[in-house]
């Protein structure tokens, strides 16, 4: 790996002793803390993985030393977090945990007093201010204390009831992959307190051992679960990340669905309910989107890849004008839920959908268009990047171009998105085209920019 | 003079929390003391004061990184954690406390497998890995995790006291005992201690662990105040002080004066000897009172230099029985534990005061009278050698010690010069058995150092 340690206005990120050491944890909670001002206290919550307990014993010492009170809510996502956040009047909270990565790594997730990812301004001040080192430790008589709260899920579980109808769930034979995270807790919650049917597995929270890497798309829908679907003869696949922020599915065949089809199959689910609202993706994920939302006469706003930006747009609408927000990595919020991205309400709104609709996942599909989407990454020198750029702009003169994260381009017959990564020396290139095969947009896309590396 | 409001040397880190005592300086200081004792359990402890608990999240985040399995032990003395070490296997351990200094410092107690203190050369090697930042690192994959045990310390330090004591005459007695905890770390084990295991009639004050200090944390005359007046109000037979951490202990006579460290720890030692033979091992400061009971008992007396770990280090060789620092209230049973424990102290005093069926004040009395004087001169740099040399000349019939400063072995009394290991002061003692004589010892002392 070219780098063990990320540090961005997405967070920081690392392979936990070679990159990701305790003193990130403990500067960044000091530096969040000066961040946040106002006196209230910080949540945290972390995820299994071993690491997780040592960054919470940096972050609960820098907190505690900031003059901060601090509520521990112990093993929970951050989608649990997050409402946790924005039940009580905490003045931010801090997410432990590496989501979608392997073990090895660990990854801070920072949030505000909303309960929502910092928007790229807040998260920029938050860089500045750990990069200057300006933290405010407190004398001996201000130290804050550590207060434990481990209602969190119940409480999430409430809402979640509130706002879904987890009647929804009962006529379907489910299948949980929850890559040995945090999910299987909200699940179990589920069926205790439910008549569902849901068979989990890979439900024992994990320190090291993962039963596969957490992420959640086609691959690794295909590894475990899909086959066990089919075996056991089950209506739906669902597979969370460790953080259950996010889901990816399979149909009750086995059949593995693309993540990219998440947002637009839950965009469908909201427009029908609340036509004419906004879908909010980036310029990265699948114009299946754009086909849904004309449906029913909704706009797309894409923004640059990355959650701050998400955010940054979020912050611009009213609630009430947004239908849902997500990416093609299958996270996606959804405006009664709190704007929150998170795994299970995806799946009872999938659920939902199929209830209303009466119909398969498979059926649902049918439904859409399928387009052909390739995506491929390359290594490159940074200050040749510019240069491929602008090849690439001339290339497609006449084309509809948008420059605000890279260059997308948009074309009678598809699109393509290529840009730089916020955190490694990559350039990602993805193409997706709505009639035949990419194949052959995308290896011309490489000639191009491999011509560069 | 300079203040020092933080120090990090080889005695650990100690300092101001906040401004100079961060929880980085502590993670950092907490990873590199686990990259010396290396992937094993390594016990952590705190006493009271309020920023206890986030240093103590400080040195569990930076033991964890390192790779150490972490043992929380909560709230204890600074002798249980010595004896929990010891007894559970464990690598290392490191309390968090500044012992007896004000509620605004705190500090890291560093100790081995053994439940020692780190000696002079294990705290130059960590001081070396410190300043190399070069830290241990685990990954994922080795990283282990922290387990809790808070009710079992107690329970193994306080069976160890008792295996030398006769408890049943001491509950017999039920001896009226009045109690400072200062609010520290052996607050409720005291109580417990002393009312249910040791069936005393207890009065206690300051004994709430949640509470900060309510006086100045070293426990002398000075800041023994309230407990005197407690004995006196109850006609206790006994008044005890505690520090913060545990293992210093002042004394109180049933006429509520306080008892000089010195003769608290000759009472100790004495009350250990009656009942078991071995040698005793003090400090050069240390009163000859000591000498005099452990020639009473035919036993061999050495001295080291000051400081607890170097006493412990010489109880070690010469296989000793007790010991102590007459000055500081630390007494030193090798059958418990090599550290300072005030529940040994106490158990210890009780046990011969039930045996002898003597008060306090009489056991006090009977041990020969010597008179002591002890100050301080601040001196120039450079000046401390000429200054010792000509202390030499003042008395060229001395037998002469150098180990640790210079003391002066005189027919009728000895001085002690030695300089303070953190400030340009040259701290001075004199014991003589004659009142005129040591005051006479004192004044020329200080004349010629002043001058």
């Amino acid at each position: 790996m070219s780098s063990s340690l990320r540090i961005s206005t997405v967070g920081v990120r690392g392979v936990v002793g070679p990159g990701l050491k305790a003193h990130h944890a403990l500067e960044f909670a000091a530096a969040f803390s000066v961040f946040l001002g106002r006196p209230d206290p910080v949540l945290i919550a972390r995820d299994p993985r071993a690491s997780s307990v040592m960054l919470r014993e940096g972050i609960v010492a820098s907190l505690l030393a900031s003059g901060r009170d601090v509520i521990d809510l112990g093993l929970v996502s951050t989608p649990v977090l997050q409402h946790a956040i924005q039940r009580s009047n905490a003045a931010g909270g801090i997410s432990i945990g590496a989501s979608h990565n392997n073990a090895d790594w660990n990854a801070l997730k920072f949030l505000g007093p909303n309960g929502t990812y910092l928007s790229s301004g807040e998260a920029s001040e938050l860089l500045d201010i750990y990069h200057l080192r300006k933290f405010e430790f407190r004398d001996w008589t201000s130290v804050g204390m550590l207060h434990y709260d481990d209602e969190a899920l119940d409480r999430y579980m409430e809402e979640l009831e509130q706002v879904f109808d987890l009647e929804a769930l009962k006529g379907l034979r489910i299948v949980a992959d929850c890559s040995s995270g945090l999910s299987s807790m909200i699940l179990k919650r589920v069926k205790q307190r439910h008549n569902v049917d849901i068979t989990m597995i890979n439900a024992t929270l994990e320190p090291k051992a993962f039963a596969h890497t957490p992420n959640t798309n086609a691959r690794t829908v295909g590894l475990q679960l899909a086959p066990v679907v089919q075996a056991i003869g089950a209506d739906l696949g669902v597979l969370f990340d460790m953080d259950s922020d996010r889901i990816a599915v399979c149909c009750g065949d086995g059949d593995v669905v693309s993540e990219e089809m998440i947002l637009p199959l839950l965009a469908e689910y909201q427009l029908k309910r609340m036509p004419g609202r906004m879908v909010i993706t980036n310029l990265s994920a699948t114009s299946v989107v754009e086909h849904v939302a004309g449906k029913y006469g909704a706009s797309v706003l894409r923004v640059p890849v990355g959650r701050q930006h998400a955010m940054d747009a979020m912050a611009m609408y009213p609630a009430d004008r947004i239908a849902i927000a997500g990416e093609g990595t299958g996270a996606v919020m959804l405006p009664e839920f709190r704007f929150v991205y998170d795994g299970m309400a995806s799946l009872l709104a999938l659920a939902s959908h199929m209830h209303g609709e009466r119909a398969s996942l498979k059926k649902l599909l049918a439904g859409m268009p399928r387009f052909d989407m390739r995506k491929a990454e390359v290594e490159l020198d940074a200050k040749r990047i510019p240069e491929l750029m602008t090849e690439l702009e001339e290339r497609y003169e006449g084309a509809q171009k948008s420059t605000l994260d890279g260059l997308r381009v948009d074309f009678e017959t598809g699109w393509f998105h290529v840009r730089v990564s916020n955190t490694e020396p990559v350039v990602r290139v993805i193409a997706e085209v709505r009639e035949g095969n990419a194949e052959e947009l995308m290896s011309k896309l490489l000639d191009v920019v491999r011509s560069y590396a | 003079m300079r203040e020092h409001k933080l120090k990090v040397g080889v005695s650990g880190v100690r300092g101001v929390v906040g401004e100079f005592l961060t929880p980085l300086l502590a993670a950092d200081f907490a990873q590199a003391f686990g990259a010396y004792v290396g992937r094993g359990r390594v016990v952590l402890g705190r006493d009271t004061r309020f920023t206890g608990p986030m240093i103590e999240h400080a040195v569990a985040c930076g033991l964890l990184a390192a790779g150490c399995e972490v043992v929380k032990v909560g709230v204890q003395t600074t002798p249980t954690m010595q004896i929990y070490i010891a007894e559970t296997g464990a690598v290392g351990g490191i309390a968090v406390t500044a012992s007896h200094n004000p509620a605004e410092y705190n500090a890291l107690k560093l100790f081995n497998g053994e439940g020692l203190f780190f000696n002079h050369y294990e705290r130059t090697e960590l001081l070396d890995l410190f300043h190399q930042g070069e830290f241990q690192v685990a990954t994922n994959e080795q990283m282990l995790g922290i387990v809790v045990d808070d009710v079992t310390p107690w329970k193994r330090h306080i069976d160890r006291v008792l295996k030398h004591v006769e408890v049943e005459r001491i509950r017999k007695r039920r001896f009226r005992v009045a109690l400072d905890g200062v609010n520290g770390a052996g607050s409720r084990m005291s109580v417990w201690f002393l009312e249910e295991v040791l069936g005393c009639d207890l009065h206690a004050i300051h004994v709430d662990p949640t509470k900060t200090f309510p006086r100045e944390a070293e426990p002398k005359p000075e800041t023994l105040g309230e407990l005197m007046l407690l004995v006196r109000a109850h006609g206790c037979d006994v008044g005890f002080g505690q520090d913060p951490d545990g293992d210093r202990l002042a004394v109180c006579d049933e006429l509520g004066v306080m008892i000089d460290n010195d003769d608290m720890l000759a009472l100790a030692i004495e009350a250990a000897l009656a009942k078991q033979g071995g040698d005793v091992v003090v400090n050069l400061t240390t009163s000859n009172v000591v000498e005099d009971v452990a020639a009473k008992y035919g036993r061999k007396l050495y001295r080291a230099a000051v400081g607890e770990a170097n006493v412990v280090d010489r109880m070690k060789r010469v296989n000793a029985l007790i010991g102590g620092e007459g000055s500081s209230g630390g007494v030193i049973f090798s059958g418990t534990h090599l550290c300072r424990d005030s529940y040994t102290a106490m158990a210890l005093l009780l046990d011969r005061m039930a045996g002898e069926g003597a008060k306090l004040s009489e056991l006090g009395r009977a041990l020969p009278r010597y008179h002591r004087r002890g100050g301080k001169v601040q001196f120039a740099h450079g000046k401390l050698g000429g200054l010792m040399l000509a202390m030499e000349r003042q008395y060229p019939a001395a037998e002469l010690e150098r180990s640790d400063g210079l003391k002066l072995n005189l027919e009728d009394g000895w001085i002690h010069l030695r300089a303070s290991n953190t400030e340009p002061i040259l701290r001075v003692a004199v014991e003589s058995r004659s009142e005129a004589r040591a005051e006479e010892m004192f004044q020329r002392a200080m004349t010629l150092l002043k001058g």
